[in-house]
């Protein structure tokens, strides 16, 4: 106090925008609009860190220390790389990676593929084509939980559509159970589900990114006597990069996670052999309450998924001619 | 003009965020540890799952209760009615230190882990008559040797059966095949022999235990690959790949689903819990129910699983006295008896079953009995890990139709059961 004082006493102002007083320069008022800008925004920030930041640092210091609610009387000691190492020596999560790896593959490069398809037709001028683009974002627009939902009826082996259509072919091939009773059956069927509804967002993405593309440079390419598939290789192929890229990142990072579609319709099952990486950290998370190694699992996906999205963005990047 | 006041807004940034602050931390740490004597006043909280006339009926006990004790004012918090959910409610509070709910509901399957994190009461204090209660839900509350939760109603998994198209119930495992043959054979609007819960839950846990003990089996996590265990398995394995009386279709089906295959007339074989009883059937199948243990196999005894409700104190609760009041109310031969005619839950206590039930209700007559056999699932504190790899091991033997694969899935997972079972972690 007396210091200030002693500040206004030598007829120094102690603060330089004050209201009231003439504002010296543009300069400090721009600074105090600047301060005025970061104390509204300092609640929502400190919102917003204790809500994403926090969790994810104690997500972390989480997966260094024991902390299961199985054992819930037990301290929380720190176990140092222990979660980890466990982790990558469980056959287990081996497996479920192996799996996550293989589906994203399959699923990125069939979704990829029928949904260029797609929209290579959309783009063509025909009767109905509007009726058609709304009517394929409609899988899309479907939420995961219920498209599987719809699924898993459809492969009920008394009640399904499938089995219903299988039996009209052959009554050899009727009240064959998809689900839970043959791990190949069972991919079929979640691989079905998972495309349903993701093969429509690639065809929209892809759809835009043709449209965009000049009709000239089409027209030169036929001048210059491109064939389709030379226009499509060498004019329609690189233009659509951007859009690629866009769908395949997206793609490649709802596969990696893929967690909803398994979820409802094989819980894993049959044994853990449709078990992905979100599934299993589902499961050691919250259904066995382990937060250290279920912590230590999601860490792992996270660095996963942005190594992936890494190397996508580098691959990617816009190339300076 | 707002803009020039910036030291002003920034010292009410500060002002809000320590408040937004500050009241959190209050609302972490509103445990209490001070204990309130039984005839003081006092308000208690009981949480529990009960939806619609479940709910209803529990609060009708509760009013009932308050009435006899007008100190206490009892309040439910219903959680929810999805048990994995209401488990982690349940946790959020125990692992928040929180000092409510002070009583609560609890699965049969939750007391060994709850008492082993420290966070339910041993009973041991109020000296409760265990001997009054059907002894298998007793020992589902029991952990090193002391009660932490209370029976209070249990719900035996068993055999049930179509009187009209088998006349006289199965005697062995055996009789269960070629009678569930016999009756595909003669009516044909049979679906399936036999339906049961395989699909990949923890109802795959219980319809097995159903059968392990007619076949001389234990659920033994320390040990699950016996001979008993094995025989009984390959009995499940069998009725889908080999006598064929089940369909694959079962590996997803879950109670619900069994119950509309028998409730339908689809089966005259299903192994289920004792709701199938109350449930609308189909007229060919309406007052043609039997229900009865599991038949016994050679060196083996009837067979049935327990499910059920327990009711546990708070550890940190300071109203451990009125909470005990409220759960030996709730578990008096009376209100039990009263919840069975009302909802259908069947008493835990033997003295429950009262001639006024039998004539509402005389399919409580083969309940109590099953309730003489029922076995628990394992009490184990790693119980939910041990039940998943369990489910996994289920799971994939239903799912493998060569023989060998079914006893290599076996083995493989017998193995992780034993090795989760066993977990000491913490170092």
């Amino acid at each position: 106090m007396a210091a200030d004082t002693k500040t206004e006493a030598n007829g120094r102002p102690a603060h330089a925008g004050r209201p009231g007083r003439p504002t010296p320069v543009g300069h400090a008022r721009e600074r105090g609009d600047r301060r005025l800008g970061y104390a509204l925004v300092t609640p929502v920030i400190v919102l917003l860190l204790l809500i994403t930041a926090y969790p994810l640092i104690y997500n972390i210091w989480n997966s260094f220390h024991f902390d299961n609610l199985s054992f819930g009387g037990l301290p929380h000691n720190f176990v140092g790389w222990k979660n980890y190492t466990t982790m990558f020596k469980s056959s287990e999560w081996v497996s479920a990676l192996e799996r996550t790896l293989v589906f994203t593959v399959v699923t990125v490069v069939f979704d990829m593929v029928v949904g260029l398809g797609l929209a290579l037709m959309m783009h063509r001028p025909f009767r109905g084509r509007g009726f058609l683009r709304a009517a394929i974002l409609v899988p899309w627009a479907v939420p995961t939980v219920v498209s599987a939902m719809l699924w898993k009826t459809m492969f009920d082996p008394s009640a399904g559509f499938v089995d219903y259509i299988l039996a009209a072919f052959h009554p050899a091939w009727s009240s064959i159970a998809w689900l839970g009773a043959n791990v190949w059956r069972s991919w079929i069927a979640i691989f079905i589900a998972d495309s349903w509804k993701n093969i429509p967002f690639v065809a929209i993405i892809l759809l835009a990114g043709l449209q965009v593309i000049p009709n000239d440079i089409y027209e030169a390419a036929k001048i210059d006597g491109a064939s389709w598939w030379q226009s499509f290789t060498r004019v329609t192929l690189p233009m659509l990069r951007p859009a690629l890229s866009v769908a395949l990142i997206f793609r490649t990072l709802q596969a990696l996670l893929v967690f909803d579609v398994i979820y409802i319709m094989t819980r894993g099952g049959p044994g853990n052999s449709t078990e992905t990486l979100s599934f299993l950290n589902y499961q050691t998370f919250i259904v066995n309450t382990d937060f250290g190694a279920g912590g230590a699992q999601s860490l792992v996906l996270v660095v996963l998924a942005l190594a992936v999205s890494f190397v996508y963005v580098r691959a990617f990047r816009p190339q300076v001619s | 003009m707002s803009s020039s006041r910036p030291v002003r807004w920034r010292a009410v940034g500060v002002t809000l965020t320590a408040a937004a602050l500050a009241t959190g931390a209050a609302a972490c740490s509103s445990g209490s540890s001070s204990s309130v004597a039984g005839n003081a006043k006092q308000t208690i909280t009981f949480a529990e799952s009960g939806l619609g006339t479940e709910g209803a009926q529990t609060q009708a006990a509760i009013n009932a209760f308050e009435k006899a004790n007008p100190n206490i004012t009892v309040k439910v918090q219903v959680l929810s009615s999805d048990s994995t959910t209401y488990l982690s409610q349940l946790e959020h509070n125990f692992i928040a230190g929180s000092s409510t709910p002070d009583v609560f509901e609890s699965d049969v399957t939750y007391p060994a882990k709850f008492a082993q994190a420290g966070w339910v009461l041993s009973l041991k204090q109020f000296n409760p008559d265990m001997s009054q209660f059907f002894p298998t839900e007793v020992a589902a509350g029991t952990f090193n040797g002391q009660q932490y939760a209370m029976p209070w109603f249990d719900n035996p998994e068993g055999l049930f059966y179509r009187t009209d198209l088998i006349k006289t119930p199965p005697k062995t495992p055996a009789e269960v095949v070629s009678d569930a043959q016999a009756a595909m054979k003669a009516d044909k609007s049979l679906k399936e022999g036999i339906a049961f819960e395989a699909d990949k839950y923890e109802g795959a846990i219980t319809s097995f235990l159903t059968l392990d003990a007619p076949f001389g089996g234990k659920l033994d996590p320390a040990n699950v690959n016996t001979p008993g265990n094995v025989a009984a398995l390959k009995w499940l394995h069998d009725a889908i790949y080999v006598s064929k009386i089940a369909p694959q279709a079962v590996t997803g089906w879950q109670e619900g689903q069994v119950q509309a295959q028998f409730s339908s007339g689809y089966t005259p074989f299903a192994i289920n819990y004792p709701f199938v009883e109350a449930q609308p059937a189909a007229a060919a199948v309406k007052g043609h129910i039997g229900y009865i243990p599991f038949p016994a196999g050679p060196g083996g005894t009837p067979g049935s699983a327990l499910g059920g409700e327990m009711l546990a104190i708070n550890a940190k609760t300071a109203h451990a006295d009125a909470a005990w009041k409220l759960i030996q109310y709730l578990t008096s031969p009376p209100v039990e008896t009263a919840r069975a005619i009302a909802v259908g839950d069947p008493p835990s206590l033997p003295s429950a079953y009262t001639p006024a039930l039998y004539s509402k209700a005389p399919y409580f007559q083969d309940v109590k009995t099953l309730n003489t056999y029922a076995a628990p699932r394992p009490v184990n504190p790693n119980y939910l890990k041990v039940s998943s790899d369990l489910q996994t091991l289920f799971s994939s033997v239903y799912a493998s139709s060569s023989p060998n694969a079914a006893a290599a899935a076996f083995a493989a997972g017998a193995a992780s059961v034993k090795s989760d079972a066993a977990a000491t972690p913490g170092s």
